[in-house]
């Protein structure tokens, strides 16, 4: 069995000293991996990718329990900046570029680790080959950008720290279908092209489950299912609740879904 | 003629003070107010490099410069960092207690007498006629070259280098600045110790002009109605709104009362902040955080 890339066990976050967020979370990513997780409004997802990344004073939050393992250190309640430093950086839901800089300036002020001018120039350049549309944007500012034009930069300024893990919160957020589809085939290219790999945390449970390796589905701050996506999809819960459908092809009634979810709580 | 030299020269000082304020304000959001005693400080640096380093006045010049920058930084480093994620007025009321204990500390150590920097240093400051019969300082002609290249500086820093860039990154979205790998206490000390070095700057040119008492730190507060008036988080605000402060100023001395002078950029601040809160070229949407 290979060594998992990222590795969370436990994850207890607690913010403001007071309220906790997630508890007892457990997943882990492999080399190569896309790993998918699910989760409605306030499941911990975005918590849990926040824990990992690295929090600051502001936040007012920790990690109070578990642990946080990649490439084999431990890195909770690490400062963001030196976690980025070691390869695993973040593209976040919202504020995910700088809005008064332009498309350059927002690949020129990330910091590159170790790397030289010439490996700097050519991280950038990959940007552009990637996402050859921002090319042409160079000079525009960030704020005035479409939503998947600043989705383009955001994993851009990403890609320019050459993370080994990529952690994506919301890629779909707000976006179209078709624009979804083509960011998410974008995003197997990056995988495929530079060797890394990618936690995805997604509401729009199919697009994410369809190019996943992996899945793993939260709630209210704690894990309820994992497993392997296709197995995920046939799941009865997946269905109703992330793909609306139910086995005999009509939707349940708000009533029904209720229930359900109070008796799945007991054997979850 | 000379009215609007004056003018000119006034306005070259607040801007060139007004800029600390703004370089601090836009990166973290804290309003230094020990900005006037950080620039004493720095005049009295120069007072101390004189007298230590007797070759050559440049080399004190470069000395004092130095450990400006270094105050400024070790300011950030060992005081505000603290105050790093705390609600912003515990930093602002942290540098007002720092610029009191500062004050105390020049006047033991330096005495409130009047001292002259430019006799240490060995330097003269013969006026210049200009054309029109007007008349400036050697080192007031100094101080307005000095701004004009500060600013010149500071624009092409913010603009072409990577960690202007970045200094403005910070400043918009420092959780964001800081998952890209950019380390903000680096960032926050640069700017503190920039603005330190700009203000001493325009501290130790008043000083080798006209002489060095506590009083200066009264410049330095008249300093921030300018900065104020321009919009805190801009660099062109603070030139624009040190020429209005500036200009407001010469003028009611000149046509009024020459007791006016501390009043009126206080009074151009109130009338700014009754019309437009976010002063000319402030970003509107700050003012919820002040």
């Amino acid at each position: 069995m290979t060594v998992p890339l990222l590795s969370v066990e436990k994850l207890e976050v607690v913010y403001h000293r007071a309220i906790t967020a997630v508890q007892g979370i457990s997943l882990s990513v492999k080399p190569g991996q896309i790993v998918a997780v699910l989760g409605n409004n306030g499941a911990g997802k975005t918590t849990t990718l926040r824990a990992v990344s690295g929090f600051l004073g502001l936040d007012d939050a920790r990690v109070t329990e578990g642990n946080i393992v990649f490439k084999g250190m431990r890195i909770e309640n690490r400062r963001p900046d030196k976690i980025t430093h070691l390869g695993l950086v973040l593209v976040p839901e919202r504020d995910k570029v700088f809005p008064n800089l332009t498309v350059a300036e927002n690949l020129a002020a990330p910091v590159a680790h170790r790397a030289g001018r010439a490996e700097r120039r050519r991280r950038e350049a990959l940007v552009y080959e990637f996402f050859p549309q921002l090319a042409a944007l160079k000079g525009r500012i960030a704020g005035l950008l479409s939503g998947g034009e600043r989705q383009m930069l955001a994993l851009g300024s990403a890609l320019v720290g050459s993370p080994e893990l990529l952690l994506i919160d919301e890629l779909s957020l707000g976006l179209a279908p078709v624009a979804v589809e083509s960011l998410m085939r974008r995003l197997v290219e990056i995988r495929d092209g530079l060797g890394l790999s990618i936690l995805l945390v997604e509401q729009n449970a199919s697009i994410a489950l369809e190019i996943a390796d992996y899945g793993y589905v939260l709630e209210n701050g704690r894990l309820v299912l994992d497993g392997d996506p296709k197995r995920l999809l046939q799941h009865q819960d997946i269905r109703e609740f992330y793909l609306g459908q139910t086995t005999s092809g009509e939707r349940k009634s708000y009533r029904a879904v209720k229930q359900y979810r109070r008796s799945r709580r007991w054997y979850g | 003629m000379q009215l609007g030299v004056n003018i000119i020269v006034l306005a070259a000082i607040y801007a060139l003070i007004a800029c600390g304020y703004v370089l601090i304000y836009r990166v973290s959001r804290v309003l230094n107010l020990a900005h006037g005693e950080l620039m004493m400080l720095g005049s009295y640096l120069l007072l101390a490099t004189a007298s230590t380093f007797t070759g050559h006045p440049l080399v004190a010049i470069a000395v004092a410069l130095v450990l400006s920058l270094c105050v400024g930084a070790l300011v950030y480093l060992f005081l505000m960092r603290k105050m790093a994620g705390e609600m912003v007025l515990a930093a602002v009321l942290t540098t007002i207690a720092l610029g009191i204990l500062l004050r105390g500390v020049m006047v033991i150590v330096w005495s409130a007498q009047q001292q002259y920097p430019g006799q240490a240093l060995g330097v003269v400051n013969p006026a210049i006629a200009l054309p029109g019969g007007a008349r400036i300082s050697t080192m007031a002609a100094l101080l307005v070259l000095a701004t004009a290249v500060i600013y010149g500086a500071l624009f092409a820093f913010l603009r072409f280098s990577r960690w202007g860039v970045r200094m403005r990154a910070a400043g918009q979205n420092p959780l964001l600045a800081a998952q890209r790998g950019i380390n903000l206490h680096a960032i926050y000390a640069l700017a503190w110790g920039l603005s330190t070095l700009t203000g001493s700057i325009a501290g130790m040119l008043i000083s080798l002009d006209s002489g060095l008492t506590g009083t200066m730190v009264l410049i330095g507060l008249k300093a921030f109605p300018a900065a104020l008036v321009g919009g805190l988080d801009s660099l062109v605000g603070a030139l624009f709104g040190a020429l209005i402060v500036a200009a407001a100023e010469i003028s009611l001395i000149h046509y009024v009362d020459p007791l006016l002078s501390d009043v009126v950029p206080f009074l151009v601040l109130i009338v700014m902040l009754i019309i437009r809160p976010w002063g000319l070229f402030g970003t509107r949407e700050e003012l919820d955080r002040v």
